[in-house]
């Protein structure tokens, strides 16, 4: 079932409102719930989490972030030089 | 002293010791079990570990979470008396500590080989992971026990280490990892990096009790995490050999495979830190995995991270005071205790005495200066070699009364910290302060403490004869 299909679940990332969602993987007992992801900026939640964490409207604001903000997440740990062979 | 197999027997001695509780309720991944993971230490400081047996979603998967997160499940890990006192638990471990190296016992085969699963992993369906906080970014596994070697020298079983760091399931077989530059693996990770290949490393979950607490110590690079887990179990710690050669604990649940990508970052995060706050958004380094092998009907253990106190501040607690009070001893044989149970050591306790005046302030920037303390000891309070640094009772008194700001609290700007102190600015970087909460000696002549108070003559007796009355008024 895609995210639209659901009927839950819109087409926007609760995070970072991406329309880039895809189902990650449904429950081992079928039919319980489904895992999605937003490609974007990799948040995941599961169809039966309270609706903070998968409704964008109920999203809290602390946590939200748009797309342009990854490229600013500090890169940790630092790639070293490739060594010269 | 008692070494366990795995973590099924030492859950049996917890239901044996009323100290594992069995929750039969069918639960929701999120929020039960890290709710139930919250409230279970809010309760008590003897808490019981928790299982669950019956998660929505799932056939036939088995949690457990809190398992270290009680000083009375502490006490039973390692041996002592059920009821043992945290000063107690410090003083035995210790003792354990100073026998450093124990050995490693290679076995041919382990239980967790039972299963393998080596095409198309999903952790989701072999592991009933789930979501802490609800800023977490995504559902982390907190608990694993990560081994990796240095690929300068592979063979070096002493450059081998085991840490706990986060990881984010992101994928079906793909994790982020939070290794910062502190931690052992992220020298192993640079070196593999410079090569440009991939580092192997395994990752075992669900442990019998004593590796996750070496896992989790400070010790110094070239300390096997292995041979220290033996002295603290008084016994051989086991281990198999993967076929990348990396040993993994024989008593694992699951042992999963795979390979930290060399020179690749990927956003990661936010996760609910120790320090209670959220760690925000890194880019960090990202695993994939080959395989996954487990035990027939495996446990999943987890540990709920949050404000403190959570079951983290009890296993991290007496590991992190031990090589404290080992490295500060070497140096200062004054050194009676240290207290570092609070937030990983960002506030450090020591009791000593004094060899002179300002002796104490010395001791207090030597704590700064151990491996340890350059990350953490933001605080370091000095008391009299008198007072418990762990009763906070007596701690609270000696600050109260000993200390004088005008010449008592000295201030360091811009030390190195922890990055995940949410009070560094920048991040990584803070000023220290040093209490002398001591009584002043000579030449320090500072104050007015010529008229210390003792106990009245034969409190000692009254308070066996009075502790002896009260046990047999209550059983």
């Amino acid at each position: 079932m895609s995210p639209a299909e659901d009927g839950k679940h819109g087409l926007a990332c609760p995070r970072c409102r991406s329309g880039t969602i895809e189902v990650l993987t449904n429950s081992p007992v079928p039919g319980v719930w489904t895992i999605y992801s937003c490609t974007t900026c990799l948040y995941a939640w599961r169809s039966t989490e309270p609706e903070e964490n998968t409704d964008p409207d109920k999203y809290p604001a602390a946590f939200r972030l748009k797309p342009e903000d990854l490229a600013k997440f500090p890169l940790v740990p630092t790639i070293p030089p490739l060594q010269r062979s | 002293m008692r070494a366990f197999k795995n973590l099924r027997e030492f859950l049996q001695l917890l239901d044996a010791e009323k100290q594992l509780l069995r929750i039969s309720d069918e639960v929701n991944l999120e929020p039960d079990l890290a709710a139930a993971g919250r409230a279970i230490t809010q309760l008590s400081e003897t808490s019981p570990a928790l299982h669950f047996d019956r998660i929505k979603g799932y056939d036939k998967a088995q949690v457990v979470l809190n398992v270290h997160g009680s000083w009375t499940n502490l006490a039973l890990m390692l041996g002592v008396e059920k009821n043992a006192s945290l000063r107690e638990q410090f003083f035995e471990f210790v003792r354990r500590y100073e026998q450093f190296p124990g050995t490693i016992e290679h076995h041919d085969g382990a239980p967790w080989q039972d299963v393998v699963v080596d095409k198309d992993v999903n952790l989701f369906e072999l592991m009933p992971v789930f979501r802490f906080n609800r800023g977490d970014g995504g559902f982390f596994i907190d608990k694993a026990c990560i081994v990796s070697r240095d690929p300068d020298d592979w063979n070096n079983e002493d450059l081998e280490t085991v840490g706990i760091y986060r990881l984010q399931v992101k994928g079906k077989n793909r994790l982020g990892i939070q290794p910062v530059p502190v931690h052992d693996i992220a020298i192993h990770l640079d070196h593999a990096e410079q090569l440009g290949q991939d580092l192997s490393i395994a990752i075992a979950v669900g442990n019998e009790p004593i590796i996750p607490v070496a896992a989790s110590m400070s010790v110094s690079y070239g300390q096997s995490k292995y041979k220290m887990a033996a002295v603290l179990q008084g016994k051989p710690y086991p281990v198999v050999r993967t076929g990348k050669g990396l040993n993994v604990p024989w008593g694992s649940e699951y042992v999963l495979e795979g390979r930290i990508l060399a020179r690749q970052r990927e956003p990661e995060g936010p996760f609910g830190e120790f320090p209670g706050q959220y760690s925000g958004g890194h880019r960090y380094p990202v695993i994939e995995i080959d395989r996954v092998s487990h035990c027939k009907d495996p446990i999943y253990e987890a540990l709920y991270l949050g404000v403190p106190w959570t079951e983290m501040d009890y296993l991290c607690a007496v590991n992190t005071c031990a090589p404290l009070y080992v490295q500060l001893k070497k140096e200062f044989p004054e050194v009676v205790a240290v207290n570092a149970i609070f937030t990983l050591g960002f506030i450090v306790i020591v009791s000593t005495q004094r060899r002179y005046g300002g002796f104490a302030k010395a001791v207090g920037l030597r704590v700064m200066t151990t491996p340890h303390g350059l990350g953490y000891a933001k605080i370091v309070i000095v008391v009299d070699e008198t007072v418990d640094p762990f009763d906070m009772k007596q701690v609270m008194w000696a600050v109260s009364t000993k200390v004088n700001p005008a010449g008592d609290v000295t201030i360091l700007p811009n030390l190195c910290i922890d990055l995940l102190d949410p009070a560094s600015e920048p991040a990584g970087i803070s000023h220290r302060m040093i209490i002398d909460a001591t009584t002043p000696v000579w030449p320090d002549r500072r104050g007015n403490f010529g008229q210390a108070l003792d106990s009245p003559q034969q409190t000692d007796e009254w308070r066996k004869k009075l502790g002896a009355m009260l046990k047999e008024l209550r059983t």
